[in-house]
């Protein structure tokens, strides 16, 4: 579990980053934390693992305030995926798969056996563990990023618009196998970006975030569709725009799903509709 | 005319040359379009200087008889060849110790600038910025005369290859900064985000791509290594030219000796830079900066 209680983060020279914020993250759980750039999701996340320290207000994982915690040891407890990457350039993709369970003192063979398994997990070929970053494709790249990430078997995953820099075809295959991986592993996620439909995907919940670092709205996928806190939210999440705002029309015989400009987006089937039902039915 | 028009022709190749083939481009930015046409022009003009006096000294030469065969054949001579090897060796020597010393010391002495201390980033800033101002005959001297006179005397090899450390680790000191600061900013926060403490940062991170990028400036420090050592002869230490000055005194065959070790000098020379090539096709085939 992670909690943020009255964080605030002011840098010297009177930038505020964060006013005040406040949120419980329970284990096992994926957040996202999504907002345009500027409003401080970076700096929230990297709270949690030291790399920013708030100026007031108090972290906790597992009940335990991580200003009392050693800055590297925690970092080493904490997985971290990062844009682009972040992979050492120098080093073979097993190397820098290894690199913080061997700083953690666990022998070399040890950490390879484990990193040749990872590789598996995210879907490497083991043929690719001699190679060097350079020689791989954005969305290897990512992927052993993730398997770095994931290298300690760390309870939590801190993941930095990690699918940013690759194509949207590739980021499809890769978030697809986020949530796939996030089913075995059951880890804490905390994922940051400024991408809603990625937010919406990932998340059990997302917390949308205003410049400022002022919370528009937090709650489930579903919640925030349903009843987007304000106008800004509503703009966010795109409701506005139509592409959200779907209807169903009969044509020969079969439901098609419809957006407010009248392009079809799918077909409505008898299991989605079966499915969709009681949930509609429920609050009303 | 012809000579620029072909250049010109080759220019879409410019950038396969410079992954490859151009020695010279291992150390400078490969120029654009106006800057060959340029190139090109000086170089055809430079070409015919070049030629022309090579033509006038060479028919100097033969007015003199200094190409008179006899007295260029006797360096194929096992006694000369082996007393100017005797001079190769010492040059080596010197710089062989002179860089293995210099290079370490001048990565601490970067390493002393960068230091989060200021005392100790300030000395090493002092010293860096003497040694690297001051001409390295004067240290040389130094050694020499200076410091026998307070009773303090070094080995003649020991009073050329100090000096010589001292001046270039304070210029390697400042390659090594440099190297050291190219590196993306954003290895160090990927070091620090997996956990990487200072240290561990720097040595496993940042170092080891720091070394790779200023490797082929590494390798231009040893040449100037290599022709500083040619200051041997201030203090009589036999190295290649002294070996060389010593031969002139003996044959009176001035300018034969001298181009023989112009030759070694400028061979030696070559083969380093080819070394130096040869790193940096290796490390681009591993894409140090991704």
């Amino acid at each position: 579990m992670i909690g943020f209680e009255n964080v605030r983060k002011e840098y010297p020279g009177g930038t505020l980053a964060v006013e005040d914020f406040s949120l419980e993250i329970a284990s096992h759980e994926s957040v996202v934390l999504v907002g345009t750039s500027g409003s401080g999701k970076t700096t929230l996340m990297r709270m949690i693992n030291r790399m920013v320290d708030p100026t007031s207000g108090r972290i906790t994982i597992d009940g335990d305030d991580v200003a009392s915690l050693d800055p590297v040891r925690l970092r080493r407890s904490v997985g971290y995926v990062m844009q682009a990457s972040g992979l050492l350039p120098h080093r073979t993709v097993l190397d820098n798969i290894t690199t913080v369970p061997v700083l953690r003192g666990i022998s070399k063979r040890d950490a390879r056996t484990r990193a040749h398994e990872l590789m598996e997990t995210v879907g490497l070929e083991a043929a690719l563990a001699v190679r060097y970053p350079a020689q791989l494709s954005g969305g290897q790249q990512q992927r052993v990023g993730v398997a770095r990430g994931l290298a300690a078997d760390p309870n939590i995953l801190l993941m930095d618009e990690p699918f940013g820099a690759v194509d949207p075809i590739v980021r499809g295959e890769l978030q697809q196998e986020l949530m796939h991986l996030q089913r075995d592993l059951k880890k804490t996620i905390v994922f940051v970006t400024h991408d809603i439909d990625e937010a919406f995907l990932i998340g059990d919940r997302v917390v949308i975030l205003r410049p400022g670092c002022v919370v528009a709205q937090i709650g489930t996928p579903q919640e925030i569709l349903a009843d987007p806190a304000d106008d800004f939210v509503a703009s966010f999440v795109g409701a506005d725009r139509g592409t959200r705002s779907l209807h169903v029309e009969r044509v020969d015989g079969r439901d098609i799903v419809v957006d407010a400009d009248g392009r079809a987006a799918g077909v409505l089937t008898a299991h989605a509709a079966a499915r969709s039902g009681p949930a509609g039915e429920t609050p009303s | 005319m012809s000579a620029a028009a072909g250049t010109t022709r080759h220019a879409p190749r410019a950038a396969h040359r410079r992954a490859t083939h151009s020695a010279t481009q291992v150390l400078f930015d490969a120029p654009g379009p106006k800057g060959r046409r340029r190139i090109a022009l000086l170089s055809v003009l430079s070409a015919a200087v070049i030629l022309g006096l090579l033509a006038a000294g060479l028919w100097q030469f033969q007015k003199n008889g200094q190409l008179d065969p006899a007295k260029w054949v006797v360096y194929l001579r096992v006694d000369y060849l082996a007393f100017l090897g005797r001079g190769l060796l010492g040059t080596l020597q010197v710089t062989a110790v002179a860089a293995v010393v210099a290079f370490p010391f001048g990565l601490l002495l970067a390493l002393a600038r960068l230091s989060r201390f200021g005392a100790l980033s300030s000395v090493a800033t002092v010293w860096i910025e003497f040694f690297r101002g001051i001409p390295m005959l004067l240290v040389v001297y130094a050694f020499l005369l200076a410091l026998p006179a307070y009773g303090v005397t070094f080995p003649r090899f020991w009073m050329l290859v100090i000096p010589m450390i001292l001046v270039s680790a304070a210029t390697t000191a400042e390659v090594f900064r440099a190297g050291i600061k190219a590196v993306d900013r954003g290895q160090h926060e990927a070091a620090s985000a997996i956990g990487l403490g200072r240290r561990d940062a720097l040595v496993h991170v940042i170092l080891p791509q720091a070394v790779r990028l200023v490797l082929p400036s590494l390798i231009l420090a040893l040449v100037t290594l290599l022709k500083d050592s040619t200051l041997g002869y201030v203090v009589s230490y036999n190295e290649l030219q002294f070996q060389g000055k010593t031969m002139v005194s003996i044959t009176r065959y001035l300018v034969q000796t001298y181009v023989v070790v112009s030759v070694i000098y400028i061979a030696l020379n070559f083969l380093l830079t080819r070394i130096a090539l040869a790193l940096d096709a290796r490390m681009k085939a591993r894409a140090v900066a991704s």
